[in-house]
């Protein structure tokens, strides 16, 4: 593979690696096994990279593989699930934007999510990167309507973790 | 709830991810490093099984010229000349098999389908495994039927060096019957060793594989 594909791909990873970490930080409990399905997620795009010839957006293929890695190839399943701590709340809070309720509720809505299963968290994932149903049933390979059906029963899932 | 997820989701879209953030050269690093994916496992696993039994199936090679004596002298020589082409016909079939799965594997396939296409190449690979345990089986009975039905073990028994005039005809027919036994044990036992070696290793390795693929299927009925 040449110099110029290498250094178009890492350029274009570089951009949007926010992705792949959201769907590190979505699988896996801690920074080693972040970085370790990163890199995973990394070596399975860069192998698929030939056949990408910008007919979708970057990003866009990026879902597919970085999902696909971490559903199905990715090979080593948290061990437990761990309490999460502090290090693991997910996004830097802005100062400015600091609303102590809303915050709380969006944290325990993290943590809620981080306990479902593989599948759920990737159609949980889609949903919340803003995919439409079809975008999300091509991903996972199943109907638009079963997309529907499952999203509902995880949304009554959630509800339950929120209030047993 | 719902409002809930949609705040989730705008919360979601506007914030950068608590990490730190990976420079140009950490992700070229990245690029040339091990695979550790699934696929790349079974691939691994499946070349160790290939190889595997070549080294139990050339046992005679491993008993130097005594030992082709040995077989020889059973009449063993086209049993296992037949046996081995077979054996190395079906092995090349199979590599011709397990190689079209693994180049349908693709990361771009939807995930239910990429999960299918692994199911069906680790099948693939367990009916190798399948047929070459059985070989080992076929292997170790036929000379077992072989010494069943030579009644001149005892020439073979000579080979050794061992002076057997002096042994009497009872003992040479347990002598027989004893080979006959640890033959037939040895075989068993080898089978079920490696058959607990590879079901052990593809049960730990695709556990987390079949919960999810059951998962996608649950979903169509």
């Amino acid at each position: 593979m040449s110099k110029e594909l290498e250094h178009d791909f890492v350029t274009q990873l570089e951009h949007n690696q926010n992705v792949v970490h959201k769907v590190c930080t979505l699988y896996t409990n801690d920074r080693d096994a972040h970085n370790d399905l990163f890199q995973e997620i990394t070596i399975q795009l860069w192998k698929a990279y030939p056949k990408f010839r910008g007919e979708a957006k970057f990003s866009t293929w990026m879902y597919r593989v970085a999902l696909n890695t971490a559903i199905t190839l990715y090979r080593k399943s948290k061990r437990s699930v761990k309490t999460l701590n502090d290090e693991t709340i997910f996004f830097k809070i802005k100062a400015d934007e600091y609303d102590p309720t809303e915050e709380q509720q969006l944290s325990l809505m993290y943590k809620a999510i981080k306990q479902l299963n593989d599948i759920d968290k990737a159609l949980v994932f889609l949903f919340l990167e803003d995919k439409n149903y079809n975008e999300i049933s091509e991903t996972l390979g199943i109907s638009e309507v079963n997309a529907r059906v499952k999203m509902n029963r995880i949304k009554s899932k959630l509800k339950t973790i929120l209030n047993p | 709830m719902m409002d809930d997820l949609e705040l989730l989701k705008k919360d979601w879209q506007k914030k950068e991810m608590n990490h730190p953030k990976l420079s140009y050269n950490d992700i070229h690093g990245m690029l040339w490093k091990k695979s550790s994916s699934i696929v790349k496992w079974i691939f691994i696993i499946s070349i160790i099984e290939i190889l595997l039994p070549q080294v139990v199936y050339l046992f005679p090679s491993f008993w130097s010229n005594d030992g082709m004596l040995f077989y020889s002298n059973l009449g063993l020589t086209n049993p296992l000349l037949i046996l081995s082409i077979i054996y190395y016909g079906v092995v090349l079939y199979f590599i011709l098999q397990f190689y079209k799965r693994y180049k349908e594997i693709s990361v771009l396939d939807d995930a239910k389908n990429l999960m299918g296409k692994i199911i069906k190449t680790r099948k693939t690979v367990k009916n190798y495994v399948f047929f070459s345990l059985s070989m080992i089986l076929v292997f170790f009975m036929t000379v077992v039927f072989y010494i069943y039905i030579n009644d001149d073990f005892i020439k073979t028994m000579e080979l050794s060096g061992k002076d057997v005039s002096e042994i009497s005809k009872e003992k040479l027919e347990n002598i027989k019957l004893l080979s006959m036994v640890i033959f037939t044990a040895v075989g068993i036992l080898f089978t079920l060793l490696v058959g607990f070696i590879y079901f052990l290793l593809y049960g730990l390795l695709l556990k987390k594989l079949n919960r999810n693929y059951q998962e996608l299927k649950r979903l169509e009925v």
